[in-house]
């Protein structure tokens, strides 16, 4: 699974909870910043993506994402980590 | 000066309430009038948010052991147990603690809060994994912050979905610690303890359970959920407050582990902070002893319990729970949450506002907490003051 690809599976699932703030969503926008999520859409993103990778994402990891690519990367490295 | 950004959120929301001309988290309590009533903006006011759930803070044999204590060593402590001394009293009281569950022994903390904070960072740290319920009180998500471990939200009440995120942790699992609440304090609903005992006995992990709404309310002893489903042995560590069926402040924790003996030790929520007064742990030994007893006062809760829960249902509102000491209003959009609240309070029923993202599902709730000390009259006007709102009902 590249980087890209998580990427891609990622907008997919962040399209929906962003309800249409950002017209095109890329690696490099920002989740709170641009997307607006608060912590509880922050929280039904985690979910999505658990049940979509099938892994399990330490909620204090996500201090430190802030982009599309930065939670790309955690996804990555949380599938390694279960593999 | 200017204004700090990170407290923009809360200014927002504070502008939010003004605007609307309603603050639902300033209330002031003019006059405390005993455990069921007060006097709040001049009007005699039922307390049905106040998780008193025995009625004990007006029993007379508390407040007596209280003023003795206060008399007799004084209003505090001025420190914290490492550095000032503990009183004997506190000592007494672990006991206590620890004989009423059966358990090994017992660490008192200053407050329930601190009691998870301490108990979670002296347990985890960094490198190591906590399973906790999504729905888990702010105390365990804070304790999680402090212990620095690595923190995994499993579904609420789902054993199957923790069992799952379990796996994942392959070897790392027997060393997890998995923390779950015996009653969840926003709607209400029971955790399936015996379900979440068989995952933790599976992995060999670790299993804390805070009975925080569930202590003094549930079993025959007042024990909590685990004693209801007969599972207290097989749990590693219960959490609870002195304040709520204990009428007090105040926090334990009781153990099995020989690690009781050094877990004080290691969490600066204990060391760094002040020890209980003498008349709160006085008040709180005699509290427990008569909690244990309180049988008539479980069934008057449960009794009133059910006739709130059945007048609600009867009048249309969605409940988040079974019938139970909490008895959650889904009420749905914030606005319309802060007026009916407003219009319970002004109709003389005070219960709490609720509102996301300190709810389950995104829902505002008003939240009832049931009194054995509520008298059937008192139910049947918070029941009258409900169905008095002519707003939507969700």
């Amino acid at each position: 699974m590249n980087h890209q690809d998580v990427v891609a599976q990622l907008i997919e699932l962040v399209t929906p909870i962003a309800e249409g703030r950002v017209a095109v969503i890329t690696e490099n926008t920002g989740i709170t910043s641009e997307l607006g999520l608060d912590s509880l859409k922050v929280m039904d993103l985690v979910v999505a993506v658990e049940d979509q990778f099938d892994i399990s994402v330490p909620i204090n990891a996500l201090a430190e994402v802030r982009t599309v690519g930065d939670f790309a990367s955690l996804i990555q490295k949380s599938a390694g980590e279960n593999a | 000066m200017n204004e700090n950004p990170r407290l923009k959120a809360v200014r927002a929301v504070r502008q939010e309430l003004a605007a609307v001309g309603i603050d639902p988290f300033g209330v002031q309590i003019d006059q405390i009038i005993s455990p069921t009533e007060g006097l709040i903006d001049g009007r005699p006011t039922i307390l049905a948010g106040t998780n008193n759930y025995l009625g004990m803070t007006f029993d007379a044999d508390c407040i007596a052991s209280a003023r003795d204590a206060l008399e007799s060593s004084g209003t505090g402590t001025t420190g914290s147990r490492m550095a000032n001394g503990s009183y004997a009293s506190h000592r007494e009281l672990e006991l206590d603690l620890a004989r009423f569950y059966g358990k090994r022994d017992a660490i008192v903390f200053s407050t329930g809060y601190q009691a998870n904070l301490g108990m979670i960072s002296a347990l985890a740290g960094p490198g190591d994994t906590v399973m906790i319920d999504a729905d888990s009180h702010a105390s365990i998500y804070d304790g999680c912050t402090l212990a620095g471990a690595n923190t995994i939200r499993f579904r609420h009440n789902d054993a199957d979905d923790l069992a799952k995120r379990m796996r994942r942790l392959g070897d790392a699992a027997a060393d997890a610690l998995i923390i779950v609440e015996g009653v969840y304090s926003m709607l209400g609903d029971r955790a399936p303890l015996r379900e979440f005992v068989r995952v933790k006995q599976e992995f060999g992990a670790t299993l804390l359970v805070d009975e925080a709404h569930s202590m003094g309310v549930l079993g025959k002893k007042g024990q909590g959920l685990a004693e209801e489903d007969g599972v207290l042995a097989d749990i590693d560590y219960v959490v609870g407050t002195f304040s709520k069926s204990l009428g007090n402040t105040g926090g334990f924790c009781v153990g099995d582990s020989a690690d009781m003996d050094v877990l004080r030790y290691a969490s600066r929520p204990y060391v760094f902070t002040a020890s209980l007064a003498p008349a709160t742990i006085a008040a709180t030994r005699t509290a427990l002893r008569k909690l244990e007893a309180a049988t008539d006062l479980r069934q008057r809760l449960q009794a009133n319990a059910e006739r709130l829960h059945a007048g609600l249902a009867a009048l249309g509102f969605r409940l988040g729970a079974p019938a139970n000491a909490v008895v959650a209003v889904l009420v749905g959009e914030k606005l319309e949450a802060l007026r009916f609240w407003d219009h319970l309070l002004k109709s003389g029923v005070y219960v709490n506002l609720m509102v996301p993202p300190a709810t389950p599902g995104n829902e505002s709730l008003l939240r009832c907490s049931v009194s054995a000390a509520h008298t059937p009259e008192q139910i049947d006007a918070i029941c009258a003051a409900f169905g008095s709102w002519t707003g939507a009902r969700a």
